[in-house]
């Protein structure tokens, strides 16, 4: 059973009011969407990429321009917000001050008008998934920003919604404390199984919480898959450069035939590297591609290695990983190793790239070129 | 250029003290980080070298000069803040002359434009120097502002978390653009930031500082593998360090580790190590501290020999590879794995810990006692800084 369905969702802001005429208008454009019951989906763009106002259309805040928006089997188009039956939890959190904890993860049942002992039971069951129990009695000021965001959640999910839509929650939290909440969210997710749509444009996040990723850009769809699928196989240059990190090295490439064999070359830099037997269908000499690989997929190679000698342009010695970076005419080709030695700059290495994990783009529309079958 | 000394400075706000204390010898072209949580006095001190801060005691000198007096002017120190305050107006090459042109400098226009060329090829930006700063990324901001530093000849330049407002890969990729400048700058360089990557790549010396005193200054590899006390073993590093405790036994001519896992009792030989050895029979401690990094636990799915039995807490993906946190009678084991496993929450996994490199702390102080193979360690580290 679909949990959230959008069927050739538009969202076009009113820009009669201004002088200059925005050229890409539509916020949301012809965006189709299918959640599974119970899965937890992440919408996944850089700031201004329509991600947001997809969620406010979901919750019934934004008017939709065009398309139909399903929670379940409802069509929920013409239904004011609150018979939507969905649970919010935003950036900013908008807890009642005067009210401590207890009476703000109360105050939806109340207002609802469920009696006192019901509620009682609701948030006392609740209180300790979330971790809330011994913050009950605390007023909102008192509170970290991981609580509140926890006292946040629970105030949303308490109604039990047939969907849970979050924006950005974990964007005010530093480093460690939403790295834990993040945890959290997981598990409790996990547990209370329920529909979930959740906007970040942090690709970390997105990747691992998600069940699957709907990557945006300009209001479009990218594509759409579980982490894994959008990894190892992005539709196109935009989702490649945006999920991983470090991100993957994408470099202009011109294709030349030795004998043969196919190279990938590069302006500017000696580096050539074998192309894969399975792109022997989609290229030929002279052939100007862009060509990625994950830094991950880049090697160095030992005294025996018959790969490219190059000189370190930098090295990031980080502790846990060392990262190298090469020149490659405009690029810094990245790599990164766990091997103890130390280089400097100016030493050379010999590069290996695994060439079977290399992804070609077309240089104009940024689309994935595949090997034909 | 110059070697920037601070002695036993002391600065106070109100009743805080922000420096207690603080002595730092910065050689000559040296690249130092100034590393610690929010609100440990990192800026501070950073302020008060440039002058804009006065302590109420110790003594700041560049070269032997003792500076105290001298006001911010006059001291010739440059400083790269977040935002690369670029004027809008000007082109690059105007922004670079800007300060050279002023009152103080008076240089004439042959001298700046030789100086600007010489820092546009240092800083890798020769064809940008017609544009205006909203025709750059952040990035080429990034250079033109420390290029337009540069061309003052500072004593010293004064770098305050200048990629803390990006997001974490374009701050990722910035800080290896750094580097790559870094080495052409030749100059004296102190850098604050409160991320562990930046301070670990960039910093040929690291000070860790915590309420406004020093806790260790070394190098990376010093601070990484022999950390000087649990505070900074737990800076260290992505994900964090495990630090738990530990009862070390004698057992029959060895050492025992024994902890408790779900009220179980898990023994844990301690191989030979004669640093470790001797440390522990000298101190005689009845609880120690035993820190491991993550990537030193080992995992497997099915009972193995060896293993310890415990369930998934969470499974992350933390870009290039995941975490695995494993719960055992309340306490979380961190361990890498790689990227794409199916690992269900709650389930069981079996945990081995690799104690050959664990790291011991004094378990009241906290303090760091001895680490394995801790002479293979302070060589290593004494032949990197020789390079």
């Amino acid at each position: 059973m679909a949990g959230l369905t959008l069927e050739h969702l538009y969202k076009r802001y009113d820009n009669s009011g201004k002088k200059k005429k925005i050229k890409n208008d539509f916020a949301v454009k012809d965006l189709n969407l299918v959640c599974e019951h119970g899965e937890f989906i992440a919408l996944l763009g850089p700031s201004g990429c329509g991600k947001t106002t997809t969620l406010r259309m979901i919750a019934g805040l934004e008017e939709i321009t065009d398309g139909k928006i399903y929670i379940g089997e409802r069509l929920v188009n013409d239904l004011h917000p609150k018979d939507r039956n969905i649970g919010l939890a935003f950036e900013d959190y908008a807890m009642y001050p005067p009210l401590n904890v207890y009476g703000n993860v109360a105050f939806n049942l109340r207002a609802k008008g469920v009696d006192k002992e019901t509620i009682d039971k609701k948030v006392r069951e609740l209180a300790p998934l979330m971790q809330i129990d011994d913050i009950l009695d605390k007023m909102p000021v008192k509170l970290s920003g991981g609580q509140k965001q926890r006292v946040n959640i629970a105030r949303a999910i308490i109604r039990e919604p047939e969907l849970l839509l979050m924006d950005e929650p974990l964007s005010h939290l530093d480093g460690k404390a939403r790295q834990a909440m993040r945890v959290e969210i997981k598990r409790l997710i996990n547990k209370i199984k329920c529909t979930t749509v959740y906007v970040t444009h942090d690709q970390l996040e997105a990747m691992s919480l998600a069940d699957k990723i709907a990557i945006i850009n300009f209001g479009v769809l990218q594509q759409f898959g579980t982490p894994t699928e959008v990894y190892d196989d992005p539709a196109n240059e935009f989702v490649a450069s945006f999920i991983g990190e470090p991100p993957m090295n994408i470099m202009t490439t011109t294709i030349i035939n030795k004998d043969g064999t196919f190279f990938f070359t590069f302006d500017g830099s000696n580096l050539q590297i074998a192309v894969p037997k399975r792109y022997y269908s989609v290229v030929s000499d002279g052939f100007r591609c862009r060509m990625g690989v994950r830094p991950m997929d880049v090697m160095i190679g030992g005294a025996d290695s018959k790969g490219t000698p190059e000189e370190i342009a930098t090295f990031e010695n980080l502790g846990d990983e060392r990262r190298i970076g090469i020149r490659v005419g405009d690029v810094l080709m990245m790599l990164i190793t766990e091997d103890e030695k130390r280089y400097k700059r100016g030493d050379i290495i010999k590069l290996e790239v695994r060439g079977e994990k290399t992804h070609l783009f077309d240089i104009e529309t940024g689309d994935r070129i595949r090997e034909k079958a | 250029m110059a070697r920037i000394k601070i002695e036993n400075v002391r600065k106070t706000f109100g009743k805080v003290r922000a420096l207690d204390g603080v002595t730092i010898d910065v050689k000559d072209k040296e690249f130092f980080v100034l590393f610690g949580p929010a609100g440990a006095g990192k800026t501070t001190i950073l302020n008060c070298i440039a002058g804009i801060s006065m302590p109420e005691e110790g003594m700041i000198s560049f070269d032997d000069n003792i500076m105290n007096l001298t006001d911010p002017a006059h001291r010739n120190v440059a400083m790269v803040f977040e935002n690369y305050a670029l004027y809008p107006q000007m082109t690059v090459y105007d922004n670079m002359a800007s300060a050279l042109r002023s009152k103080l400098y008076k240089t004439d226009e042959a001298e700046i434009k030789k100086r600007i060329e010489w820092a546009a090829g240092v800083m890798k930006m020769d064809n940008l120097l017609e544009r205006l700063p909203g025709q750059l990324s952040n990035g080429q901001k990034q250079r033109v502002a420390m290029g337009r530093a540069l061309v003052r000849e500072p004593n010293v330049f004064l770098m305050d978390e200048p990629l803390a407002h990006l997001d974490a890969k374009l701050r990722n990729s910035m800080r290896t653009e750094l580097k790559e400048m870094q080495e052409n700058l030749g100059s004296t360089c102190i850098y604050v930031t409160h991320d562990f990557m930046e301070a670990m790549a960039l910093g040929d010396r690291i000070a860790i500082i915590n309420k406004g005193k020093i806790v260790q200054i070394g190098t990376g590899d010093e601070i990484y593998y022999m950390p000087c006390n649990e505070f900074t073993a737990q800076l260290m590093g992505e994900p964090e360090i495990n630090i738990f405790t530990a009862r070390p036994l004698v057992g029959s001519n060895k050492y025992i580790l024994d902890f408790d896992v779900n009220g179980e009792r898990i023994s844990v030989d301690l191989p030979y190590d004669e640093g470790v050895y001797s440390k522990l029979h000298d101190l005689r401690l009845e609880n120690v501290d035993c820190g491991i990094r993550p990537q030193n636990v080992k995992y497997s799915f099915e009972p193995k020999e060896g293993y310890f039995k415990t369930t998934v807490y969470s499974y992350e993906s933390i870009g290039n590879k995941s975490v695995i946190v494993a719960e055992c009678g309340g306490f979380q084991l961190r361990m890498i794995a790689p990227n794409g496993l199916n690992v269900a929450i709650d389930s069981e996994i079996y945990i081995r810990l690799e104690i050959d490199h664990a790291m011991f702390f004094d378990a009241e102080t906290k303090d760091y006692i001895i680490r394995y193979d801790e002479a293979g360690f302070t060589a290593f580290a004494a032949s990197q800084e020789e390079k």
